[in-house]
């Protein structure tokens, strides 16, 4: 067990688009919750070694400085692997000279961040109210503490937005010179402002013209497409995240977190009151050895190098081939192998649920 | 059972009339049900009857009633009220001495009502005129009078009125039935002969045989024939509905029942079909059985093509009911193996293909419907088509017919104009109209048969707000300039769809049938060029763009249930599709092509 996740759920205010486990920040509730916080972890975790770490949200970066104590009492006593990943997510607003301080102090080493957008327009949209003069004077200010692995998150295909909008975008974020670039398309999700304001998404033919420009500029500019959504200066990719695209397992702590631990995928409850009281678990899965490689297939073919045969061959006693009619799939270049890598060809990569459905 | 105190009738109507419902309280005050069991039209036992109010398969019910210190035995035999099935009514017809004819207070005589009268007229049935729905708000019981005396020729005094919604009349209706429809003639001493008029598969006990004994009788144990096959089966079981199942030891000369003979091979048994003793049979058969005339074709295949055994079993036990089905093997390139299969119209079509999803959880792509059509080859030989592939190449052929029908529209006079546009449209041919008072009009076109096996019911309806109705019959055959239209996808040819079309429609055919695939099929992962063509020429073409965007952006945290979730509603989606060539076709596509609204 090498890698973990843990879920903080409070916000200052809500992102219209966001389906996350999420609720309103309340200094008492998340001294509670951090308690059976403690308590969840205590019952599971037995102390390994981690690779990866990350704390996601919610908003973890709005905690007050009593709650980031309570909550790094937690984290301070896990160990760590040498050349460990430790994230923590962030919004631009409550970046600030102590809270960055206190993080590099804490072993956090990667630093997740929601920029979303530079245009004002965007952020208006998103609910999101940074500027961008704040973004560069953060980003600026967190590679002076020392954070050099900084991630910042993008989202694109917003309603009413022109290629020109998305390139301005692009252009400020690269200039930002930062190690990792998540793009997101905006998935109008179920429960979401958004979707109730019966939002409309952008036609799939822009849609797509902006992912290939996308990709066509990050590239330019040095960085790796290694993900549907994901881009990195070389040895930057997010090791936490490949967890997930590699199948491997992964501790999930925290209101409405998964996990994968001992063939059993799980998710929490999103109830706080449950959560509080020590019931965590909301539903849990026994993977079978099938299901186990229909994950596989559908998570690693995310991955632009996609799935290394051998690799497949020696966790399953199985070929890929033996396992999936995909014959017809690479004839038809909807799937290719490579120096003994299955993947999805980089212009399939957007209409990849189409190929992934086979691997059901 | 004393013969004399039998009553064997039907009730006719045009449909939607309250036929059933009448059926209903007719049980109830028999005593037949409690009005707590009395289902709403509980005659009708098929779910898909119950939903669509209409009665496809006719039924049979033995009913006591006492009068004036008889008793009496009552055989309500139900019949289907569609055009369609026309020949299953006249054998239920056969079956009856009297019927009763039920017209809506507010709709008056319609085009069934007249076509079942007549039937009922042919057989010598005693017609008892029923005026229905007198609680509706808009009744006018004087103009349907009117109508029943000027019209059809009843006499002002036979005429009774229901409401069988809240029950008015229907005791005075039953005690008609018994003073006036006479007891069933009919010798119980002489030979047997049984008419079948209807029949159906029970699992345990095989073919199930409705009939009325019109002479002679059977018991349990003896040994019938089925004069038109000449199958031989022992009878196990005689039985009566009422509407429960009575086990009997015999059935007389005059009486409507049940015979069981464990009966498994399904063509043995024919509707219209005699049977007798083995030992002392009938010399003659009973008159009126005829091999039903299937006057439209389509091809049925399964979605799946490991289904194709269940889809035979499907077609033998439904055609053990249904006379008029038939079907053989065939193969379609685009399709798979499958079955041509031969209607008496596109309402019969459309339950036969709905059974069989429902009743035997088969997914079914059906074709293009066809009719037969008639070829004169260069050589002088004659060939009968009916499905558009089998049409030969042009050069090779003559002169192809097509059959044409004699079509008496109904309908207020008001909605004259936008029906001869209509038939106009669908290559009518206008014969005459007639006026039946100041209101309604009669309209006779003559129109192709394959004109009005696409849509020309729905379009009727849609253009006169449902107050026209149609009745049609076969008038022969005409020269045509027809032509094959073929649909090709990604540069194939899908042959599901190829149509047969005239020459002049064709061009406005081949472009909707194009348009609609290209809104039907969803994008694939490369683009499909959708074309319409006659012989090598091209006439219509789109294309459905390749697929841009289907791919989940986020990663939700790890969690993989929800991407799960969601790829398997994709792969649920795509089971009900077929692929043919690199194309994956819906099922909705194969329909759309019989709907197709001709601009």
């Amino acid at each position: 067990m090498k890698s973990m996740y843990i879920h903080i759920p409070f916000c200052k205010s809500i992102c219209s688009y966001c389906d996350f486990c999420k609720m309103y920040y309340d200094e008492k509730m998340v001294l509670t919750y951090l308690d059976a916080l403690k308590k969840e972890i205590d019952s599971v975790y037995q102390k390994e070694v981690l690779q990866t770490l990350y704390i996601g949200g919610g908003t973890p970066s709005h905690l007050s400085k009593p709650c980031l104590t309570k909550l790094f009492k937690i984290i301070d006593t896990f160990p760590f692997e040498e050349n460990y990943e430790f994230t923590f997510e962030c919004n631009i607003e409550d970046l600030s000279l102590l809270l960055l301080i206190f993080l590099k102090e804490h072993r956090v080493n990667r630093l997740s961040i929601g920029v979303e957008s530079f245009l004002e327009k965007n952020l208006n949209f998103l609910n999101r109210y940074h500027t961008k003069e704040d973004v560069f004077l953060k980003i600026a200010l967190a590679k002076q503490i020392g954070f050099s692995n900084i991630s910042i998150d993008l989202m694109y295909a917003l309603p009413g937005e022109h290629l020109d909008d998305l390139e301005e975008d692009i252009d400020f974020a690269l200039s930002l010179d930062v190690s990792h670039i998540s793009l997101y398309s905006l998935i109008i999700e179920e429960h979401t402002k958004i979707q109730i304001e019966n939002i409309k998404p952008i036609s799939d033919e822009l849609d797509l013209k902006m992912y290939q420009l996308i990709e066509k500029q990050l590239e330019h500019a040095g960085y790796v497409h290694y993900e549907v959504s994901n881009y990195a200066k070389k040895g930057y990719e997010s090791i936490h995240n490949l967890t997930y695209w590699n199948n491997n397992t992964y501790y999930g702590f925290g209101l409405g977190a998964s996990g994968y631990i001992d063939n059993v995928r799980y998710s929490n409850t999103r109830s706080l009151n449950h959560y509080v009281e020590g019931n965590y678990r909301y539903q849990e899965e026994k993977i079978s050895q099938e299901l186990e490689m229909s994950n596989e297939m559908i998570l690693g073919l995310r991955k632009l190098v996609g799935i290394s045969l051998d690799d497949f061959y020696k966790k399953y006693g199985k070929r890929v081939e033996e396992v999936y009619a995909i014959q017809d799939l690479l004839d038809a270049k909807n799937l290719e192998i490579e120096k003994g890598y299955l993947r999805i060809p980089k212009d399939k990569i957007y209409v990849s649920n189409a190929i992934l459905v086979r691997f059901v | 059972m004393k013969q004399e105190n039998i009553r064997n009738f039907s009730i006719i109507a045009h449909i939607d009339h309250g036929k059933s419902t009448l059926a209903d309280r007719i049980l109830e005050i028999t005593g037949a049900v409690s009005k707590r069991e009395a289902k709403e039209q509980l005659l009708d036992n098929m779910d898909i009857e119950r939903e669509r109010g209409i009665t496809i398969k006719l039924n049979q019910v033995q009913l006591q009633y006492t009068y004036k210190g008889e008793e009496y035995y009552l055989h309500l035999i139900d019949t289907p009220g569609h055009v369609d099935f026309s020949y299953e009514v006249s054998r239920s017809l056969a079956a009856c001495e009297g019927a009763i004819l039920v017209v809506d207070a507010a709709q008056g005589v319609e085009a069934q009502t007249l076509a079942n009268l007549y039937l009922a007229m042919e057989h010598d049935l005693t017609i008892i005129p029923v005026i229905n729905k007198i609680d509706l708000p808009n009744a006018d019981i004087e103009k349907v009078k009117k109508e029943l005396i000027n019209e059809l020729g009843f006499k002002e005094e036979e005429i009774i009125l229901t409401s069988a919604k809240n029950g008015t009349g229907i005791k005075e209706l039953v005690e008609a039935v018994i003073e006036r429809i006479s007891a069933p003639k009919g010798d119980k001493n002489m030979p047997l002969q049984g008419l079948i008029f209807d029949s159906f598969f029970d699992s345990y006990k095989g073919v199930v045989v409705t009939t009325r004994i019109m002479n002679g009788e059977v018991k349990v144990g003896d040994t019938i024939r089925f004069m038109e096959t000449g199958a031989t089966y022992e009878v196990t079981e005689l039985c009566v509905m009422t509407p429960k199942e009575k086990q009997l030891q015999k059935l007389s000369c005059g009486e409507v029942g049940q015979v069981v003979a464990s009966i498994k091979a399904i063509q043995d048994v024919r509707v219209g079909d005699t049977f007798t003793l083995d030992k002392n049979p009938a010399s003659l058969p009973l008159p009126g059985y005829q091999p039903m005339k299937s006057m439209v074709y389509c091809g049925i295949y399964p979605i799946e093509s490991t289904k194709f055994d269940d889809l035979r079993d499907a077609l033998d036990k439904l055609k053990l009911n249904d006379a008029s089905l038939v079907y053989e093997p065939e193969t379609s390139k685009a399709l798979g193996f499958g079955f041509r299969c031969g209607f008496l119209g596109l309402l019969h079509m459309d339950i036969i293909e709905e059974r069989i999803e429902r009743e035997f959880h088969i997914d079914l792509i059906a074709t293009s419907p066809s009719v037969i059509y008639q070829v004169t080859l260069t050589d002088g030989s004659e060939i009968e088509i009916d499905a558009p592939t089998k049409l030969p190449d042009r050069q090779l052929i003559k002169e192809i017919r097509e059959p044409y029908v004699k079509t008496s529209i109904f309908t207020p006079s008001e909605y004259i104009g936008p029906i001869m546009e209509l038939c106009q449209n669908k290559r009518g041919e206008y014969v005459g109209m007639d006026y039946l008072d100041t209101t309604r009009v009669n309209i006779h076109y003559d129109l192709p048969l394959s004109e009005i096996i696409y849509d020309f019911f729905d379009r009727l309806k849609s253009s006169t707000k449902g107050y026209a109705s149609f009745d049609y019959e076969i008038a022969g055959y005409r020269k045509s300039d027809l032509v094959r239209l073929d649909i090709l996808l990604n540069g194939e040819l899908v042959d599901a769809f190829s149509t047969i079309v005239h020459k002049d429609f064709a061009y406005t055919r081949g472009r909707a049938i194009v348009e609609k695939l290209r809104s039907i099929i969803p994008r694939q992962l490369f683009e499909v060029p959708i074309q319409a063509s006659i012989g090598a020429k091209i006439i219509a073409r789109e294309n459905i763009k390749a697929l841009r965007k289907d791919v989940l952006a986020k990663c939700y945290g790890g969690d993989i249930t929800r991407k799960r979730k969601l790829l398997e509603k994709q792969k649920e989606g795509k089971k009900r599709m077929k692929q043919v060539g690199s194309v994956e076709i819906p099922q909705e596509a194969f329909l759309s092509v019989l709907t197709m609204d001709d601009k």
